[in-house]
């Protein structure tokens, strides 16, 4: 009786361990988590302030080549251009140009014409 | 426990009591009592408000062409108290930004006063350079972070662009260094153009950095509306080059070409000289950034005849084939002389002829306060409404303040005081069949997608003269034009032109009379004559050249042919005159 209660006294109570042990790793577990998460959600903070600059400066580029090609393709350019001789330009004299009716004289009476390509006025 | 140490526990207890109280009093006074105070500075030493700059909208032609655009660019910045080896920072910094090593050090050296620190010390804002290109400025912040140098900041900024330079200047106008608007359409179109900039509230940390996730209320920015204009720069383009031209010829003190469409009221071309470069506008004249079209009064001259005799055929006082009695070249009541003696003219003839004696028989017939009527019914002594900023009304004086010789010269366009583009206005009613349309040089406002957000269409002010009247007038335009009128170096090979020459002699406000020597010549018409497709000004004050020379005719006329040759070629119209213009002689009567 007496050898029963002295193992009974001295008894190592694993299950009681084993909860707080469990409870312990969850603890860790979630605390290192959390650090984690949040150390994540820094990176990541890091990486779209990155990426906004980057934009932006892609941003700028095209507003900078926006304006170039503005300037370039300006009429004052253009002009200068041609002065210059760098665009080459014929200038049509008015003996090279005709002149095309949209529409066609009505036929006389009793005329005989071609019907193809034949638009009669209003 | 014995006596001693209960009273030794209870004192360690009392003590630890005593503490802790101290402490909730003081939590308590610091979370609950200073809570704002101490949230305001933990505010403001991490929390942050960022702007987010929005774009100013652009200008742009009526094909869409930019006039107006905007470019980043930087300030250079620097913290003295970051420098550590001025002379190497000022190496590099000189080395890209090109200004001078020395300048640079001075900079450096600059001293603040510190309310804190209650010393001088090295200053931590200082403007290196404004305006510094965004390659440039890479650049630089790419040489300093290879030499791991601190001290220098790039603070974003846009400057306004103006791709054509010179053309059109007065009516684009120009930004301060605030980026608003402060002359032309960058001041009338302010509102559409300026955008609204954004912002970010969120925090940073102690060396400054943003904290990305304790980011709050965002607002994005709006961008300026882009602004489309009426001007086509094809037209724009050659009225240029056709000024250009006639300033190298004449030397005029000043010179105005405006070009409308008639139906509509829109502006499509429109120049001064003198001008400016929009990009350059250090040591500017304040006379050459002034917008001549409407801030500058003329006396119109001949050209005003058309008012006139508009007014007359409307009235029916008269038609077309009315012949009038003039004086044989001087009407001795009112000291009125023709250029040459005309006995019997037509109406139609008195303009062809440019009969200053007719056209004053004209007004008379009408009567004082009918004439006046009509002058205000064309626009005359109001402003036109345009959407440029100042612009004046023009000087028409009442009939009751009237000389007793003012009712023979107003007809003739003495008397009177016009802006060229009140001028152009009028002859666009007689070339529409009498509608007074208000000039028009915004044809829309729209977004950054390209959709309109604010049409503006065009306004009929008034209708002026009947149809019949117009048409009158319209014939005898032509006549004006023909070998037998004062502007037959307006003609256009293939073309119908209508126009009338103006000459108009400059008063002298010291002698109060006008000047021998100094004329206002003008050129106003419209092409094709049967179905106008634009109204065009051309006006020169002072023009270098002799005396006997200095004609509307003969100055303002070739300039009128030269721009309606070439426009009509770009605006593809269809010849509809079968004689052609050929080797033009003038004729006697050129001299109006």
């Amino acid at each position: 009786m007496a050898t029963n209660r002295r193992r009974h006294a001295n008894a190592i109570p694993i299950a009681s361990f084993m909860t707080w042990g469990i409870i312990a790793l969850f603890a860790l577990c979630g605390g290192l988590s959390y650090v984690w998460c949040k150390n994540q959600l820094y990176n990541t903070g890091t990486e779209i302030h990155a990426l906004e600059r980057e934009l932006a400066e892609l941003k700028n580029k095209n507003e900078v080549s926006l304006s170039k090609i503005a300037q370039l393709s300006s009429t004052a350019k253009l002009q200068e251009r041609y002065d210059t001789g760098f665009i080459k330009l014929v200038p049509i004299t008015n003996d090279h140009i005709v002149v095309m009716s949209n529409t066609a004289p009505k036929p006389g009476v009793g005329e005989l014409r071609p019907v193809s390509n034949e638009r009669t006025g209003p | 426990m014995n006596r001693a140490a209960k009273n030794r526990a209870l004192t360690a207890c009392l003590a630890l009591v005593g503490c802790f109280t101290v402490f909730s009093f003081r939590l308590v006074h610091l979370q609950v009592t200073q809570h704002d105070e101490y949230a305001a500075k933990a505010a403001d030493a991490h929390g942050l408000r960022q702007v987010n700059p929005s774009r100013r909208g652009v200008i742009q032609d009526i094909h869409g062409e930019s006039l107006a655009q905007n470019e980043p660019v930087r300030t250079v910045i620097a913290d003295c108290s970051l420098i550590k080896d001025r002379g190497a920072m000022a190496e590099v910094v000189s080395t890209a930004l090109g200004l001078p090593r020395a300048q640079l050090l001075e900079k450096f050296e600059r001293e603040t006063y510190s309310q804190k620190e209650k010393k001088n010390i090295p200053a931590q804002y200082v403007v290196l350079k404004k305006e510094v290109p965004e390659n440039v400025a890479m650049d630089l912040a790419d040489a300093l972070a290879a030499r791991k140098m601190r001290g220098i900041s790039f603070a974003q900024e846009t400057t306004r662009v103006y791709p054509n330079q010179q053309m059109l200047c007065h009516v684009l106008g120009f930004v301060n260094g605030d980026n608003v608007g402060v002359d032309g359409i960058e001041r009338t179109m302010e509102q559409y153009l300026r955008g609204h900039d954004g912002f970010r509230y969120t925090e940073r940390d102690r060396t400054g950095k943003e904290i990305v996730p304790y980011r709050g209320q965002e607002k994005e920015a709006r961008n300026g509306y882009n602004v489309k204009l009426t001007i086509d720069m094809g037209l724009q383009n050659i009225v240029e080059q056709e000024l250009d031209a006639a300033i190298k010829q004449f030397h005029p003190k000043s010179a105005t070409v405006i070009m409308m469409q008639p139906r509509t009221g829109e502006i499509l071309a429109l120049s001064n000289r003198p001008n400016f470069n929009l990009n350059v506008q250090d040591n500017v004249p304040e006379d050459h950034r002034r917008n001549r079209a409407i801030s500058d009064m003329v006396e119109p001259g001949s050209t005003f005849k058309i008012v006139t005799t508009a007014a007359a055929l409307t009235e029916h006082i008269v038609n077309p084939a009315t012949m009038i009695f003039c004086e044989n070249g001087y009407f001795a009541a009112y000291k009125l002389h023709d250029h040459r003696p005309y006995g019997d003219l037509s109406v139609t003839d008195i303009l062809v002829k440019s009969s200053n004696v007719g056209v004053a028989k004209l007004a008379m017939q009408l009567g004082d306060q009918k004439f006046y009527e009509y002058v205000r019914r064309f626009g005359f002594g109001e402003r036109t409404g345009v959407n440029l900023p100042g612009e004046i009304s023009g000087v028409i004086h009442p009939p009751h303040t009237w000389s007793k010789i003012s009712i023979s010269r107003m007809p003739m366009g003495q008397e009177v005081d016009a802006t060229p583009l009140q001028m152009a206005t009028a002859m666009c009613a007689i070339a529409n069949g009498g509608h007074l349309m208000m000039p028009q040089i915004v044809h829309d406002i729209t977004d950054e997608a390209g959709n309109v957000v604010t049409p503006f269409a065009p306004q009929e002010v008034r209708a002026v003269v009947s149809k019949s009247a117009t048409d009158g007038i319209r014939n005898a335009l032509i006549e004006v034009v023909s070998p037998k009128g004062t502007a037959t170096l307006a003609r256009v090979a293939g073309f119908k032109v209508a126009g009338k020459t103006g000459t108009a002699q400059k008063y002298d406000p010291k002698t109060h009379q006008a000047t021998h020597d100094k004329y206002v010549v003008s050129f106003l018409g419209f092409m094709p004559a049967e179905e106008p497709a634009f109204v065009c000004l051309v006006l020169l004050d002072e023009a270098q050249v002799s005396h006997d020379k200095n004609y509307g005719g003969l100055v303002a006329a070739p300039i009128f042919s030269r721009i309606g040759e070439r426009a009509a070629r770009y605006l593809g119209l269809t010849p509809t005159a079968e004689e052609p213009a050929g080797s033009v002689v003038a004729s006697q009567n050129i001299r109006d």
